[in-house]
């Protein structure tokens, strides 16, 4: 077979920077930002708690020690009696595996309502991503949150999507501060929180190399404005691919598979399949990735970034966090990394790869930036999980993990997000090892104050369904067969003992 | 000339419950023609305050719910403003979900998602203008979760309004339908609380029920005339459910009214409601008449419908 033929793209050039109405937004809007805000520490390194993923008994439960680490975080602290708290979370993908269990969630909204706090999850309505998206329109973005077990009736708390319906529900918040961003917008659910905790699936992410609290903030507060201005859309000249996406002129159009999939990707019909190529309109396009990873994922390369983005865009994503926590006093928000099932995609993607290391456990700090250091640095400390892409790409124990598998350290992010005020990268991990005590073994329990047992006790002096029934009908079986007969298999070798 | 269907309270049976009546209204009122497999269906229902312990029992909402999903094969949107609760409670997303769910309005009871129409502040929308007709407010601002579905049914539940005299279809699709900043644009200053010693100035109520209809426009204009509205006449309250407490209903509840003419559809409601109210219940219907009354002639001058009708009961 002949190989098809691709043009170059054809391009409609930019003739002027897109002109919108910019002056007239937020005109009658307060604007959010807290004058106290800041970095929760301010002086030397943070502390930061962790409780590894191993369980042997009732207090090990990995969901007991996320309480646990509740309060030994002082996370409990960051708001008052009577604050409205948003349990800020990712929502999932549609067709997602690796996203947290709601199980996590649910036991922080406990523990914030039993110390008098209003909790509410949220989460924000993404951008396009990919062509299937189900997170870029509210209503598909609730149906996917149900889907993975984040309702009301699971959280016993409102489940909000943050930027309302189509995600323009937001405030503009100015950030002099920003190494390139200098203004993003919030979600409104998350900005007019009183106090937030954040809890973050810690796990890699194609474009930040990694994803922890920091991505939570950086993307997951943004409305769809602050997406797309995080994403650097429009940023320098089309064609250096900065903030616009890459066209190879390796398309070879029609003749791709994909062709009418790369046509609907775009929300904006900023491109459109020609015979041999692609006919590309930047001035249309605000960068969301939707073309890029429909043609990356469905292993073609006429459509991709720029290598020079990622890095641009992961400290664009430090500044768009720090737009985030300016919504808040200092130390009003809490934070939470849950390494478990660390697989290398974010939980916007609609799979989920192998984990690159087995679970790592639990860490919660008010400091975000210590926080994503010591999660990095543990799950760079963890083993390779075998058959990941982790191995595939001989990553070694104590390797930049994210680096080897995704592209560039994510310490890349860390470092900007230190410079511009979100935390400090120095930490003191403090390892929790929950003692077994009757006391400790009860303290998360459905039940705390009476054993299921003493509780059945009542049920069966008044209705003993066993000896009711009693005496159950026993036969004379085949021992030989039930008691010997299975030590003489071999079930791995599939034969007989020796 | 608004054509208005009518199945009644009478007649229950095994084979004509309440939910069998409800699904027989919307397919004899037509809701269903002309809605594509794919469209967006936003109902708009009415989401209790704190307080207010008659509203409409969720499988209700949720027949009407399943028989939209039915026909386009998409989960629907309810939705419900954030109450005016800057005058009363906290205006906050998360309380007023927090209230919607001890209502026992979630989106596992309702038969589609519920959200706040205009996101968590109330206010996400566009703006549309109210028509060619000579309008006070010229256009109005109508929350997303409405102006960004293909098709809106305003499943209302009917009270009397301390304000309009009816909460039904013309209030429902209108007024309620918009953002909260646009609502406190349509009061103009006029306290909705009507209660604790609040009497609004009668001047001014003329001017607020001509605004609120002129929103009615814009969501028409916004939906580009697919509408569709039910009244539900149940458990009519002299409170409409705003309030955060209300007196028994004034009248045994007469069934469910369907209609595309929200005029025609109010009309007989009132009507209806005025026929049948308990004796302790008419002085209150009665007060109502003369708001009611303005309110269908302002609709009606302002091209909203006609109160000529023809009305088709099924029991």
């Amino acid at each position: 077979m002949s190989e098809p033929k691709c043009e170059p793209t054809k391009w409609h050039e930019l003739s002027a920077p897109v002109e919108g109405d910019r002056e007239n937004y937020q005109k009658r809007s307060w604007n959010p930002v807290k004058h106290t805000w800041g970095p929760f520490t301010q002086k030397g390194p943070a502390p930061v708690w962790f409780a590894d993923a191993n369980a042997t008994n009732w207090t090990e439960s990995m969901i007991a020690k996320t309480k646990d680490l509740f309060y030994e975080a002082k996370l409990n602290e960051c708001f008052d009696k009577g604050d409205e708290v948003a349990i800020k979370i990712h929502y999932g993908e549609w067709n997602r595996t690796a996203v947290l269990r709601p199980e996590y969630i649910a036991a922080i909204v406990e523990e914030v309502r039993a110390c008098g706090g209003h909790p509410y999850v949220v989460n924000d309505t993404t951008l396009s991503y990919h062509i299937f998206n189900s997170m870029a329109y509210s209503n598909y973005q609730m149906e996917g949150a149900i889907r993975h077990g984040y309702t009301s009736a699971t959280f016993k708390c409102p489940v909000i999507v943050a930027d309302g319906f189509s995600g323009e529900d937001d405030y503009r918040v100015e950030l002099p501060e920003g190494l390139i961003l200098k203004e993003t917008y919030i979600g409104r659910a998350v900005a007019e929180a009183d106090a937030m905790i954040v809890i973050a699936h810690a796990r890699g992410h194609a474009i930040t190399m990694y994803g922890g609290v920091l991505k939570q903030l950086g993307i997951g507060c943004q409305s769809k404005r602050g997406k797309y201005i995080t994403h650097l859309a429009h940023w320098g000249d089309p064609h250096d691919a900065i903030g616009w996406p890459k066209f190879t002129d390796q398309c070879p159009g029609k003749a791709c598979k994909f062709h009418e999939m790369c046509d609907n990707s775009c929300p904006r019909q900023a491109h459109r399949v020609l015979e041999h190529g692609k006919e590309w309109y930047p001035e249309r396009c605000r960068l969301c990735y939707s073309c890029q990873v429909t043609c990356i994922f469905s292993g073609m390369g006429g459509i991709t970034f720029e290598e020079n983005y990622f890095p641009n865009a992961m400290i664009a994503h430090a500044d768009a966090a720090l737009g985030a926590m300016k919504c808040f006093e200092r130390g009003k928000v809490g934070f939470i990394n849950c390494a478990i099932d660390v697989v290398p995609e974010c939980d916007c993607f609609p799979w989920a790869n192998k984990a690159i290391c087995p679970d790592v456990g639990i860490l919660a700090s008010k400091d975000l930036v210590a926080l994503e250091e010591a999660t990095l640095d543990l799950i760079d400390q963890a083993p390779v999980s075998p058959g990941s892409v982790a191995e595939e790409k001989g990553c070694k124990v104590g390797d930049d993990k994210f680096r080897v598998v995704n592209g560039f350290s994510p310490r890349i992010t860390m470092a900007a997000a230190e410079k511009i005020g979100l935390g400090t990268r120095q930490y003191q991990l403090i390892h929790h090892e929950p003692v077994l005590t009757p006391e400790n073994a009860a303290k998360w329990q459905i039940r705390p104050d009476q054993p299921t047992t003493v509780r059945l006790r009542e049920t069966f002096h008044r209705n003993d369904l066993a000896t009711e029934v009693m005496p159950f009908r026993r036969a004379a079986y085949n021992k030989e067969w039930v008691w010997n007969e299975w030590k003489k298999f071999d079930p791995f070798k599939g034969e007989p003992v020796g | 000339m608004g054509e208005v269907i009518w199945v009644d309270a009478q007649a229950m049976g095994p084979e004509n419950s309440v939910g069998q009546k409800i699904r027989r209204l919307v397919r004899e009122a037509g809701a269903l023609h002309g809605i594509d497999a794919g469209a967006r269906v936003a109902l708009k229902i009415n989401a209790a305050e704190e307080g207010y312990e008659y509203g409409l029992r969720p499988v209700f909402l949720r027949t009407v719910a399943e028989a939209a999903a039915e026909v386009t094969g998409q989960v629907p949107t309810l939705c419900d403003g954030l109450k005016l609760v800057d005058y009363w409670r906290r205006m906050s997303g998360s309380s007023f979900m927090d209230v919607v769910s001890r209502g026992g309005y979630s989106s596992d009871t309702l038969g589609g998602n519920f959200v706040i129409n205009g996101g968590f502040s109330g206010d996400e929308g566009n703006i549309y203008p109210c028509g060619d007709a000579d309008t006070v407010l010229g256009g109005v601002e109508v929350g997303a979760a409405v102006c960004r579905s293909d098709w809106v049914w305003v499943l209302a539940h009917v009270t009397l309004h301390p304000l309009f005299g009816l909460s039904g279809a013309l209030v429902n699709g209108g007024f309620e339908c918009l953002v909260g900043r646009e609502r406190t644009r349509v009061l103009a200053g006029v306290n909705p609380y009507v209660f604790n010693g609040v009497r609004p100035d009668p001047r001014a109520l003329s001017g607020l029920r001509r605004r609120a209809l002129e929103g009615h426009l814009g969501v028409r204009q916004a939906l580009e005339g697919r509408l569709f509205y039910v009244n539900y006449a149940w458990d009519v309250t002299p409170q409409p459910e705003y309030f955060p407490f209300s007196h028994p209903p004034v009248g045994p509840s007469q069934g469910f009214l369907a209609s595309r003419d929200p005029v025609a559809l109010d009309a007989v409601t009132f009507d209806v409601l005025a026929e049948s109210a308990f004796p302790g219940g008419r002085a209150a219907v009665e007060g109502a008449r003369e708001a009611v009354e303005e309110l269908l002639s302002l609709a009606e001058e302002l091209g909203l419908g006609s109160r000529t009708h023809t009305l088709r009961r099924l029991s």
